[in-house]
């Protein structure tokens, strides 16, 4: 029963619908065909588009050339949309492809970037370590250099102490409460005179080079005569003899105001005063040093 | 008058055959398409288009719902015009989804990038 009546009308619709397909005569579109004809240029402008997707830009135009052909055949509205709706979403796959393709490209490149970095970190790196090996080295040295010079200036001074203590041991110097004595002699003056002779004077040199190297002493010097003689000249000699080692060690650079003189005439002898021999023992200058630069304290 | 009715009716016969057989010919095809659809769909999906292209995926699974409707009412053009759309939108999904984790991945990578440079820069810095 359906079916009969569909045969009946089948014959008239298409008639109709020939009749109604002759009727229009303008270009027709639609906005959907606009929107994808501008989807589709602004896709065509961009060259990446070409670059990165070109098979799913061909699908693309291909789609919008469908759509074109049937508003240029007339075709109804509704058909001309899904054949533009179509079309824009596939030009919108194109887009969506070339974004795809130049994120991919940008992680390609952006690998690369990453390891040229961590080149420059592990260079960086050691280049710092080298620097620091460098600096502690340098530094290393220096402290060996500190050490070397330390030591070399503890050689020098141990040196310097041996030299004098060879000195105070050649002038044969006694350590007393009192501080270092050294005697000089009874020959190391002309007879019954305050002269020193030449050996005195070598002798006094080697005082004189002993002060120098130890300017902090003060130095006292006290001249003794042996028995003979009045009281009264030996206590002159004694004090003349003093005061000329004092001139004389002056004369070698000793500064003054470090030496003082006294003279003890016959007191203090050494020796018995009873034979030759012992009397020029007492005959003598006694030179007490105070190494320490502390005052002299004088006899009883 | 009888045999213009009979020829009117052979006409109108032939008609409906070729109606008939041109409807079933487009049975198949429709049921094809609405079936790449479908694997359209299911692509689209794997490649994460639900969370990155929701309105996209959305509008697919409509016209493909409403395509398989179709296709069971026999109207076998309106199956096939809405299994293109679904598989058109599918595909949309399916590309921005993609896209956008190849984005994602070159940001994150960018930003490791500066990330690595600062710290290169902070200890090449020169030591007093």
């Amino acid at each position: 029963m359906k079916l009969m009546t569909k045969l009946r009308i089948l014959p008239a619709a298409v008639a109709v619908a020939i009749v109604l397909s002759a009727c229009s005569s303008a270009p027709i579109t639609t906005s959907e065909l606009d929107g994808a004809r501008g989807d589709f240029v602004a896709a065509q402008s961009n060259p990446a588009v070409a670059a990165n997707a070109p098979v799913e830009f061909k699908a693309a135009a291909d789609a919008l050339d469908r759509a074109n052909a049937a508003a240029a055949q007339k075709e109804s509205l509704a058909d001309i949309d899904k054949l533009a709706y179509l079309a824009k979403q596939k030009i919108a796959v194109a887009q969506e492809v070339t974004k795809q393709r130049q994120a991919e490209a940008n992680v390609a490149q952006a690998g690369r970037q990453r390891d040229e970095v961590r080149l420059e970190a592990r260079t960086a790196e050691a280049d710092k370590a080298r620097m620091a090996a460098e600096r502690a080295k340098a530094d290393a040295d220096a402290a060996r250099q500190q050490a070397d010079a330390a030591a070399a200036s503890a050689r020098d001074e141990q040196a310097k102490a041996a030299a004098l203590q060879q000195q105070l041991n050649d002038l044969q110097a006694k350590q007393t409460d009192r501080g270092l004595v050294i005697t000089l002699n009874d020959v190391l003056f002309n007879v019954d005179k305050a002269e020193l002779s030449a050996e005195g004077m070598r002798t006094a040199q080697k005082l004189a080079d002993v002060l120098a190297q130890e300017p902090k002493s003060m130095v006292l010097i006290e001249g003794f005569t042996d028995s003979t003689g009045s009281s009264s000249h030996n206590l002159d000699l004694s004090q003349r003899r003093a005061d000329a080692v004092r001139q004389a060690l002056v004369g070698m650079g000793v500064p003054g105001n470090k030496i003082s003189t006294k003279g003890y005439g016959a007191a203090y002898p050494v020796a018995g005063n009873t034979d030759a021999a012992s009397r020029q023992l007492n005959r003598r200058v006694e030179i007490v040093l105070s190494q320490n630069g502390a005052p002299i304290t004088n006899r009883r | 008058m009888n045999t213009v009715q009979h020829k009117v009716k052979m006409i109108c016969g032939a008609l409906a055959l070729l109606g008939l057989a041109a409807c079933a010919s487009e049975k198949t095809p429709a049921t094809a398409d609405v079936a790449v659809s479908r694997a359209a769909v299911a692509n689209a999906t794997s490649a994460g288009a639900a969370d990155l292209a929701p309105e996209e995926m959305k509008s697919a699974r409509e016209k493909m719902m409403r395509a398989n409707q179709a296709l069971a009412a026999k109207d076998y053009k309106l199956a096939q015009d809405l299994a293109a759309q679904a598989q058109a939108d599918a595909q949309l999904a399916q590309s921005k989804a993609n896209s956008a984790k190849a984005t994602a991945a070159a940001d994150e990578l960018q930003q490791s990038i500066r990330v690595l440079r600062d710290e290169v820069n902070r200890n090449s810095t020169p030591q007093q």
